[in-house]
């Protein structure tokens, strides 16, 4: 099976967690006799292509990150501009991922994307949802490799049944919602670590206020109000 | 109110015209005047310059009129059923009204909003838009940015909008 994976990630290829996952995945899909070809719209030059391999193949998975509840702009705008096939054989998978926890965070995208394959002429190959991802490209290689470490064995359930089946979806992506424990961590105890953990990436990056900076109130946002009586 | 349809679209110039009529104060943007890209994900708003996009364009002037005004109304044209790309980008570019920082409510994690606001957010669309998912879209995105939502209608149905709720 040869596999077209499309990145709907806005970010650059190398600053792109879901580019990292992509790695993972292909490393899985491509070991037992399969071939893919990848494509990131982040990258203006590659949507021809992408768009052409899009019509000429047959297997596409698209691996994208959740953006307020759906796809991304960027990701969006490359799918309104695809043509519906009008010959059968074409089926469409998706690769969802998100930072926070929850599975559930991405049923409300997975909705939106179970109704496009049919709106392109195509097939479906089923929503593989995971969370969690967002240290990914913060965490250091040795954390991020034990994150991506799944996404070998799903390429490889992926190559082997062309899609995402329920079984593999069952099994990988966890939890759809965090349990009593796990939510007493987060709310107690764990939200101190998360803090000291965000403010030492923040320094890391060069910021210099609080996380919590409210940069547009009181005198400037009064100023801009008065402004427009 | 946002736009992104064109000015002269006449069902969103009479929606606009009948919705400025009904606030004591009012602000439209018509996205066609402006430069508006998508997020590039970068989280600079969260964790280098908090609260500020990166992304120089004339997307901040929206940033603030978000906190100013009691309601945003999204004016947009439809694609595969849901809202298109050039709402999906001024929607996306949201994320500097919120936090790093996150906690659970509710059972779901959320981001700790950035100010102290209570959003009022409603969507009226052109075309083929899928009514009931776009109000479940609108309903979840709400929630995460603890906002209130006022609901999707067909831009026909302009009045359905309560501004004044």
């Amino acid at each position: 099976m040869h596999v077209v994976i499309i990145s709907g990630a806005a970010r650059t290829q190398s600053r792109s967690n879901t580019a990292k996952i992509i790695a993972a995945l292909c490393e899985g899909l491509n070991s037992s006799g399969n071939t893919s070809e990848i494509w990131y719209l982040s990258d203006r030059k590659q949507w021809k292509s992408a768009k052409t391999a899009f019509e000429e193949n047959q297997n596409i998975l698209f691996a994208l990150p959740l953006y307020v509840e759906n796809v991304p702009g960027i990701m969006l705008e490359f799918l309104a501009g695809l043509s519906a096939k009008e010959r059968p054989g074409t089926r469409i998978s998706f690769l969802l991922q998100g930072g926070f926890p929850e599975v559930s965070q991405g049923r409300c995208c997975e909705e939106f994307l179970k109704t496009l394959p049919a709106q392109l002429g195509c097939g479906y190959g089923g929503t593989f949802i995971k969370g969690d991802m967002f240290g990914l490209s913060l965490m250091g290689e040795k954390i991020g490799g034990k994150l991506l470490q799944p996404f070998i064995e799903i390429g490889r359930l992926f190559g082997e049944n062309g899609v995402f089946r329920p079984e593999t979806i069952e099994t990988f992506s966890t939890p759809e919602y965090l349990s009593e424990k796990q939510i007493r961590m987060s709310n107690g105890p764990l939200r101190y670590v998360q803090r000291f953990a965000m403010w030492y990436f923040a320094k890391r990056l060069g910021c210099k206020t609080k996380l919590e900076a409210k940069p547009f109130c009181e005198n400037e946002l009064q100023e801009a109000w008065e402004e427009t009586r | 109110m946002i736009s992104t349809l064109p000015k002269d679209h006449p069902l969103a110039e009479k929606a606009i015209c009948c919705l400025a009529e009904k606030a004591s104060e009012c602000k439209t943007f018509y996205a066609e005047d402006m430069k508006i890209t998508h997020c590039i994900g970068c989280n600079a708003c969260w964790l280098k310059t908090p609260g500020i996009c990166a992304v120089k364009d004339d997307y901040e002037q929206i940033l603030k009129a978000y906190l100013q005004y009691d309601v945003t109304v999204f004016i947009s044209d439809t694609a595969l059923g849901f809202v298109d790309y050039k709402m999906k980008d001024v929607i996306d570019r949201i994320l500097p009204m919120a936090t790093m920082y996150t906690r659970v409510e509710d059972g779901q994690t959320r981001h700790v909003p950035r100010y102290k606001k209570e959003f009022r957010f409603g969507l009226l669309y052109a075309g083929n838009g899928n009514q009931a998912y776009l109000t479940h879209w609108m309903d979840r995105f709400c929630l995460n940015f603890h906002g209130i939502s006022l609901g999707a209608f067909p831009i026909e149905s302009y009045e359905e909008v309560d501004i004044c709720m």
